[in-house]
């Protein structure tokens, strides 16, 4: 353990930039559902007809918590984003740990360190009192938060300390998982897997008899029902599964080599496959894991807000406020409701596409680019075939996101033919989802440097037109600048053919222009 | 027949920052010439604006004859090129890019790949996240070496290897050599240059300030000399071309400019020569006399 301390204070210091994001993120969720619940269900009544909403409502169970919060307004806040809070938390201690341990160990600074006088344990534990500090952190700004806008002192208490502790449990998982994978990307897998099956088996638990939620820490940390029950003890499971999980991640680190897991990287081909022959082919190769987790992201979340669709209805009318959020108003909310869903995917679509489009740029500043643009590769195909992944890409995962809102609200209705409705009018954002990557590949061009900053921006713009376009009032021209903001706000407003050719003409443009200036520039290697 | 490689005056520039200062340097065919220089002089710069990753802001610079800015493509067709810092793709494995850099080029020869794995000890198997610097290395070496390219380009390739590696590897150079092919060697491993190469410039701050073979930039320079005589030889300190005499009685130590050296001997064996040691200079004396602190650089004889 010797020199635990001084690699903890080292440690605090390489997050000193991330961590403070990471707590204030937390906290901040945590305030604004704290008015919002306060604002929306200050009358008892909309509170116990939300209750009679939700309990006929298995997605919207799904997506929450369990009804039981719903008896008090502080509950309610609890319901809606105790999920959230916590997966934030979980995903902040599982970074942290990895970081301080596992990442070290592959990249080779682990053995600098460990060489130092510093116990075989130190960095373990150097990474789980950050990852415990920052939970309690978070935990404690987050009850700080919940007391300020005005929810009671207890339940708040209990709120951030259940948050901490579910934060804690994943740092747990990830100290262990640590120990067995002997590269990063097996333990982060592992770990989200664990957090996609405690949100799936808290979901079917709560829409269910609630049994299965007692199986996921997520569902523990509800279960302590904050301003309803204000009960304490199903705390002891996170807690308890941090220890024991950490007990374990102990005997197994004194059992492995420096750098080694217990399950050692499989071999991979000694041959590479035919696909493997061309730009384009090592540009899927490399792209194919992100596209197939967007891909699946967004169906999911394609379905989750398609089983939504018929419920916002009586959502809605129970409390007419909501109708203020969608573009429509109280109007037509399920077609109001779906031009906010279309909408969001494509924001998330453009992530997609500017990512695989940077992906370019981080070949050629990680050096990889070299060795490849030595053979007879033109730069067109060079950049071209990380811009062929991209548009491709970005119109699989906008057609899989309006596929999923389609097959759920299809579902929900009894209506087939919302699948091609939905999946149709979610393409018609392809166009405006194309120029961001456009611009993203105009960067990658002409600002190769500024290209990340640039392309990340107008896809953070997208976003805040999207979602806060409406209740900012922002002028006309601030709206401009989102390309998503041309597209019409379908199924709300008709779908008109002018601004999706205008949109693709720009979209073709930026890229041409991006080709032309990476193919005149110098690449840029160490 | 056109020289493979063909610089003249070439100038490229980074902001403020001069990296090749009117470089000259031309590779004939069939000869493997060593590229030398300290890190920073400029060698990397020349070998990237010769792939047409870099374009030049003044000079020329002809790679089989064309423009490497230009007909890139066309003319990697017939080139095969190390990069001194092999950098790989963490989740593909050795094999798989080796075979991929290779179809990048149009196909590789099979015995030859397999031979290749099998001298530089290598498991294509392996994720690249897995290889060390030495094994990454090799990764690009038996891309390289496994292609049938007319021209190799290699930028300080040993770097990580050990010396057992460093052997298999001149092997290999040989071999090359004695296919008819051509190499370029960056490098400043002395040793492996001197072992290796047929002719050798040698660049500082962005130009050439030496290029010749072994043979001639020997030529110009001086070399160390102790003799033992019967009686005392005298006289030395005034003939031409002689420094650093220390005489000891019948001893005397001295360094000879090349030129000079047929003189130098007659002169001495007048005193009745007993024992005669001489050490012609060293690549490695060549080099820190253009590297090392000024005081040390000789006039260098007209």
């Amino acid at each position: 353990m010797t020199g635990t301390w001084t690699l903890t204070r080292f440690a605090l210091r390489r997050e000193r930039l991330g961590l403070p994001i990471w707590v204030v993120v937390a906290a901040a969720l945590v305030a604004i559902q704290s008015v919002q619940s306060q604002d929306f269900y200050a009358d008892p009544a909309q509170l116990a007809s939300l209750r009679t909403t939700a309990e006929g409502n298995p997605a919207l169970l799904a997506m929450t918590g369990p009804v039981r919060l719903l008896e008090t307004v502080g509950g309610e806040a609890v319901f809606e984003i105790f999920s959230y809070v916590a997966t934030v938390l979980a995903l902040m201690s599982m970074v942290l740990v990895i970081r301080h341990t596992r990442a070290d160990e592959e990249a080779g600074r682990a053995e600098l360190v460990r060489s130092a006088r510093v116990g075989r344990r130190a960095p373990l534990t150097a990474a789980l009192v950050v990852a415990a500090l920052a939970n309690t952190a978070a935990g404690a700004l987050a009850a700080v938060a919940a007391v300020a806008t005005g929810l009671p002192l207890d339940g708040s208490a209990l709120l951030g300390a259940a948050l901490a502790s579910v934060g804690l449990a994943y740092a747990g998982l990830t100290a262990a998982a640590v120990q067995v994978f002997d590269h990063t990307r097996g333990v982060s897998g592992v770990v989200i897997a664990a957090l996609g099956a405690s949100w799936a088996l808290r979901g079917a638990g709560d829409v269910g008899d609630g049994t299965l939620s007692w199986l996921s820490p997520i569902g523990w940390g509800q279960r302590t029902y904050p301003y309803v029950d204000d009960r304490w003890w199903p705390l002891l499971l996170p807690v308890g599964l941090a220890a024991v999980s950490t007990a374990a991640a102990v005997v197994l680190l004194d059992r492995r080599d420096l750098g080694a897991g217990l399950l050692a990287s499989r071999p991979g081909r000694a041959r590479a496959s035919w696909a493997l022959s061309t730009p384009l082919g090592l540009a899927w190769r490399l792209q194919r894991g992100s596209l197939a987790a967007w891909a699946a992201g967004l169906f999911l979340l394609g379905l989750a807000y398609g089983s939504f669709g018929r419920s916002i209805e009586e959502v809605v009318a129970d409390n007419p406020q909501i109708a203020d959020f969608l573009p429509g108003g109280a109007r037509d909310v399920v077609d109001s409701f779906f031009a906010v869903t279309i909408a969001f995917g494509a924001v998330l679509a453009s992530a997609y596409a500017t990512g695989a489009v940077l992906r370019a740029r981080g070949e050629e500043t990680s050096g990889r680019i070299e060795a490849v643009a030595a053979t007879p590769t033109s730069r067109w195909s060079l950049l071209g075939s990380h811009l062929t992944v991209a548009f491709l890409g970005s119109t699989v995962v906008m057609a899989l996101n309006g596929l999923g809102q389609g097959l759920a609200h299809a579902a929900a209705v009894a209506d087939p033919d919302q699948v091609l409705r939905l999946t149709g009018l979610s393409l018609a954002y392809l166009p405006a989802v194309w120029v961001v990557a456009g611009v993203a590949a105009l960067a990658v061009g002409l600002a190769p440097r500024a290209a990340p900053a640039v392309a990340w921006t107008v896809v953070a713009w997208s976003g805040v037109v999207a979602f806060f376009g409406d209740s900012f009032e922002l002028p006309g021209w601030a709206r401009d600048l989102s390309p998503a903001d041309h597209v019409p706000a379908v199924p709300l407003d008709e779908l008109t053919v002018a601004p999706l050719t205008g949109l693709a003409l720009v979209a073709t443009a930026a890229t041409v222009a991006g080709l032309v200036g990476y193919r005149r520039r110098d690449l840029e290697l160490s | 027949m056109t020289a493979p490689i063909e610089v003249h005056d070439l100038v490229k520039t980074f902001g403020r920052t001069r990296a090749l200062d009117r470089l000259d340097l031309t590779v004939a065919d069939g000869e493997v010439h060593g590229f030398l220089g300290p890190n920073g002089s400029g060698k990397s710069t020349t070998i990237r604006v010769l792939l047409g990753l870099l374009r030049a802001d003044s000079g020329t610079a002809r790679l089989f004859g064309g423009d490497p800015w230009r007909d890139a493509v066309r003319l990697h067709r017939d080139l095969a090129y190390v990069p001194g810092d092999v950098t790989l793709w963490p989740s593909i494995t050795g094999g798989e890019v080796i075979d991929l850099l290779a179809r990048l080029r149009g196909g590789l020869d099979e015995r030859r790949r397999a031979d290749l794995l099998d001298r530089f000890d290598l498991d294509p198997r392996k994720k690249a996240r897995t290889y060390s610097k030495g094994n990454r290395q090799k990764v690009g070496l038996v891309a390289a070496l496994a292609s049938d390219a007319e021209l190799l380009i290699l930028d300080e390739p040993t770097s990580g290897l050990d010396p057992l590696m460093e052997s298999v590897f001149q092997d290999c150079i040989r071999e090359v050599r004695a296919e008819g092919r051509t190499v370029l060697l960056s490098s400043h491993i002395l040793a492996e240059v001197e072992a290796l190469c047929d002719r050798v410039t040698i660049i500082r701050d962005g130009r050439a300030v030496e290029s010749g073979t072994l043979s001639e930039l020997r030529h110009l320079r001086r070399t160390s000399m102790a003799v033992e005589t019967d009686r005392p030889a005298t006289g030395l300190d005034t003939l031409t071309g002689v420094h650093d005499l220390v005489v000891a009685g019948p001893r005397a130590e001295f360094d000879v400019d090349t030129a000079h050296l047929d003189a130098v001997v007659r002169h001495v064996s007048g005193f009745g020569l007993r024992s005669l040691t001489s050490q012609p200079p060293t690549l490695e004396e060549l080099f820190l006399r253009h590297y090392g602190t000024d005081v040390a650089r000789p006039a260098v004889p007209a």
